[in-house]
């Protein structure tokens, strides 16, 4: 790379506002063309919005934006692409009635004659869908995907575009640990071909597998800027929360007391959860482990309420009657669902209203909101869980990514369930906020809760479960503790449905199980013991 | 200790006073700043032009002749909060005003009379509710069906006639309420105050308001917190129905009978004025603060109209054309297109 050539993007003393926050102030940084750069940085620290104004979507309040050293104004997001620069936005933009094709190539529908050339448009969205290893009916309306395949889809229609800077806001965030390989993959290859990259990620195993350089945010100021792979991870992770990060998973004393939580034959109709057992007990953390499409997923929805199931399952000895959201809070389950905005959210409501319509039935006094009460109660959970924001009354869609799923996690924790089960609850969200949600994982298991933690993150499994059952098929393959709690074990489960050694190759199969191999609770309650 | 917080978790005040005034404004107005913008304008103008606009008899004409929006408007304020639509609404104030009529008719005292006209609203809105929230039929399909049901019921009732009320001994009681007034001030403004009051505790206050917020945000995410998703849906058309009922008794009151057929462009207008006092077409924001300014707003204009002798022909035009302007302003200032007093743009 020359050095003398102007950067491809250089921004320089960006300033940004929204009622009551300085969202970005005075930041200024550039990437050339073949770099792959890492911003990061706290929950709303100013990240997506940086990537929005060189993404065209924002305009700043002040500064300027230099495009291989010409100022430009990039007025909307298609002024932005034809210089080359692509934003994948951490809030999704598909549209959601079209076919995946159609939103592969939107705006760029090949023609002949006057015509869409349908059979090409399917053919060549394909083509970039395998590329990121996706294989689906690109004729399938966007709506019926699950957010994973919908992120798939974003990233397929950016990289089909001719890009000089791809910008990737937590495009990995709903991605599994396969997925988010091929990603970095086509990054790599992207970053070889001259395109500059521009990843924002809270995971730092992806920064390091990836950048060669980080620049850290904080408070929308700029905090810092490190060469990779050469600043270790500690003096990264302290340039992003201002401290260092001690003890990052946290611990707890108090050792696992009665069973809570009996699972007995738990299974969908449709075979995506095929019978499973298990029990919880209070204080202790259930990790579990498995590919997209493994059926964990399942499991915390029936588990919640939020999908028909049938099977064998009680709270505190009392048996559950399956299949309604009402009856599983009425039993003592605190359930986070993993698709914030379509399953937790309530966009146009404030962060207050989205904390406190959780707690209808408690807060209520002869069908009246005790105002005071809850005002209190919010407030209380800011301040615990650390939500970010600059008003109560704030819309939730105006908080950053992470300070939402906090709210979300404290409107949940606030409500001293016996038995919680969360489903990625830490997407989304920094480094130092992770811990702090570790910290109220473990301060909720001392408490006598029982958990089910459903992640794609093995480090966090392996740092929080007593034990972690793994899923395959749609079946639990193994439950997992002690010595045996490492990433090569579980990943090996995960993927082959077997120990490391057993198999003499690594598949990859998302194909639907046809038959259960193993009689899972069996295998299931072998592994049960501490 | 709320106090605290709030500072505590700031993450930098912006000075204020670089804000442009209009913004400020705008901000604080929230949704329901064109309404607002349009109220005052045209206020100003009518007084500045025509004298008697400010008169104290003017306005409780103003008042009388839009309580029927009115009381319709925040029934349609609660459907519409909760995701839904419902086009039946008119339809079935005519045939809850046949009712009401073939009442007095038979001699009935008023209250009797009365009570009898909220059932037959109360059922015509479980009949929506039903179909729409447990048969899950799509709501434009059940309210346009039982919209032409409620219309034909109208007619049906006495034969397509108009019943003259006003003889009936029943009726002076709600013929005085309707006309009548306490210190100058009438009863059907207190009646509309009441009404406003009531519903906006009960939809920021209750358990079941907030629960119609919720499932007009997010259905699903209701569901997944323990909300009944689909008992709030149908109660909403309940409630409408009800709404639908007691317009209509101010409806009969107003004109001394009861009338089969009704105005086609009621509906418009009703709907109309929900959405340009701010609440979302996709549910789960606005209310009905939002909503009397909205009827308040269409009630000026259709008063400056008369006022300035201009046909009553302009009236669909000019609403159709409000409820654009307002509803694209209110998409403006979601999604930034038009920027208050940015400058340097
Ligand atoms: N449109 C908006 N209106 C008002 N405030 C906003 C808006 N967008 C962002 N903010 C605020 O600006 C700040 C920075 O937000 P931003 O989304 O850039 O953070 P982030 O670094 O991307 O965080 P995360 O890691 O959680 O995604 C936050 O305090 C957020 O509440
Ligand atoms: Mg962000």
């Amino acid at each position: 790379m020359n050095a003398s050539e102007p950067a491809l993007i250089r921004v320089e003393n960006l300033v940004k506002r929204f009622p009551g926050v300085v969202a970005l102030d005075d930041v200024s940084l550039e990437i050339r063309a073949g770099e792959v750069l890492a911003l990061t940085g706290e929950n709303g620290s100013g990240k997506s919005t940086l990537s929005k104004i060189v993404g065209g979507l924002y305009q700043p309040d002040g500064g300027r934006i230099l495009v291989d050293g010409v100022e430009r104004r990039l007025a909307n997001p298609h002024a932005a692409l034809e210089h080359g620069i692509v934003l994948i936005s951490q809030e999704l933009t598909l549209a959601p009635t079209l076919t995946v094709a159609e939103n592969v190539l939107l705006g760029r529908l090949p023609r002949r004659g006057g015509a869409v050339d349908w059979p090409e448009t399917r053919r060549r969205a394909a083509e970039v869908l395998a590329e990121l290893g996706v294989h689906i009916d690109v004729e399938r309306r966007v709506d019926s995907l699950s957010v994973e395949l919908q992120q798939e889809v974003e990233i397929a229609r950016a990289i089909s575009t001719r890009a000089r800077l791809l910008i990737l806001d937590e495009a990995t965030s709903s991605l599994s640990e396969g997925a988010t390989l091929r990603l970095l993959d086509i990054v790599a290859g992207l970053s070889a071909r001259g395109v500059a990259v521009l990843m924002i990620t809270h995971r730092m195993p992806e920064i390091y597998a990836s950048c060669s350089r980080a620049v850290v945010l904080r408070d929308g100021a700029l905090a810092g800027e490190a060469p990779l792979p050469a600043t270790a991870e500690h003096e990264l992770v302290r340039m992003m929360v201002g401290r260092e990060l001690l003890d990052y998973y946290g611990s707890r004393v108090a050792a696992p007391a009665g069973v809570v939580l009996e699972v007995e034959g738990l299974h969908t109709a449709d075979g995506a959860l095929q019978p499973v057992a298990f029990e919880v007990r209070a204080g202790e953390v259930l990790g579990v482990a498995g590919l997209v499409g493994s059926g964990k997923a399942e499991l915390a929805m029936a588990l919640g309420g939020a999908i028909p199931a049938r099977g064998d399952v009680r709270v505190g000895g009392r048996p559950l009657r399956l299949g309604s959201p009402r009856r599983a809070i009425a039993a003592g389950i605190g359930y986070v669902p993993d698709d914030r905005r379509r399953e937790a959210l309530l966009p146009p409501r404030s962060v207050a209203e989205n904390i406190s319509f959780a707690w209808l039935g408690t807060i209520t006094r002869f069908g009246f909101v005790r105002v005071a009460a809850e005002r209190r109660d919010v407030a209380k959970v800011v301040a615990d869980y650390g939500v970010k924001t600059s008003s109560l009354d704030k819309r939730i869609t105006l908080l950053s990514g992470g300070n939402q799923q906090k709210a979300i996690l404290g409107r949940t924790f606030a409500r001293g369930c016996p038995v919680y089960v969360l489903n990625e609850p830490t997407r989304g969200v920094d480094v130092g906020s992770k811990s702090a949600i570790y910290g109220y994982i473990q301060a909720l298991a001392e408490k006598g809760a029982a958990v089910v933690l459903i992640s794609s993150e093995l480090p966090e499994l392996i740092g929080l479960s007593d034990r972690v059952a793994v899923f395959h098929h749609g079946g639990i393959r193994a439950v997992v503790s002690g010595d045996d709690l490492t990433e090569e074990v579980l990943g090996a489960y995960a993927v082959s449905g077997t120990r490391p050694g057993d198999h003499p190759s690594v598949v990859i199969s998302t194909d639907t199980p046809t038959s259960a191999d193993t009689p899972t609770s069996a295998v299931a309650g072998a592994g049960r013991t501490r | 200790m709320n106090q605290s917080t709030a500072e505590r978790t700031d993450v930098k005040a912006a000075p204020p006073a670089r804000r442009p005034v209009l913004s400020r404004i705008a901000a604080a107005t929230g949704p329901a700043t064109g309404a607002i913008a349009g109220i005052v304008i045209l206020t100003v103008i009518l007084a500045l032009t025509q004298p008697v606009f400010l008169t104290w008899g003017n306005i409780t004409n103003l008042v009388g002749a839009n309580s029927v929006t009115l009381v319709l408007a925040l029934g349609a304020t609660f459907v519409l909060l909760a995701g839904g639509l419902d086009l039946s609404i008119v339809a079935a104030s005519a045939a809850t005003g046949m009712v009401f009529g073939l009442m007095l008719q038979s001699g009935a005292d008023a209250l009797p009379a009365i009570a009898v006209t909220l059932l037959a609203g109360l059922v015509f809105g479980l009949l929506n509710g039903v179909l729409t929230s447990y048969a899950r039929i799509p709501f434009l399909v059940v309210t346009l069906g039982t919209a032409s049901l409620f219309a034909s019921i109208a007619l049906l009732l006495n034969d397509g006639k108009t019943i003259n009320v006003f003889d009936f001994p029943g009726f002076a009681f709600v013929n005085d309420f309707v006309l009548g007034q306490a210190f100058g001030i009438p009863f059907i403004l207190m009646f509309d105050i009441v009404l406003v009051v009531i519903t906006a505790v009960v939809l920021r206050y209750t358990k079941f308001g907030r629960g119609i917020y919720a499932v007009g945000s997010n259905a699903e995410a209701a569901r997944l917190n323990g909300i009944n998703v689909r008992l709030t849906t149908m109660l909403v058309y309940v409630i409408v129905g009800f709404t639908a009922a007691l317009a209509s008794l101010v409806q009969v009151g107003r004109l001394a009978g009861a009338a089969p057929t009704f105005d086609a462009t009621l509906l418009l207008t009703v709907i109309a004025a929900v959405l340009i006092g701010g609440t979302a077409y996709t549910g789960g924001e606005g209310g009905v603060g939002g909503t009397v300014l909205g009827v308040l707003f269409l009630g000026v204009i259709q008063n400056g109209l008369t006022l300035t002798s201009v046909s009553s022909f302009w009236r669909g035009a000019v609403n159709g054309i409000v409820l654009i302007l307002a509803v694209a302003l209110g998409v403006a200032r979601q999604y930034g297109w038009l920027r208050f007093g940015r400058k340097g743009r």
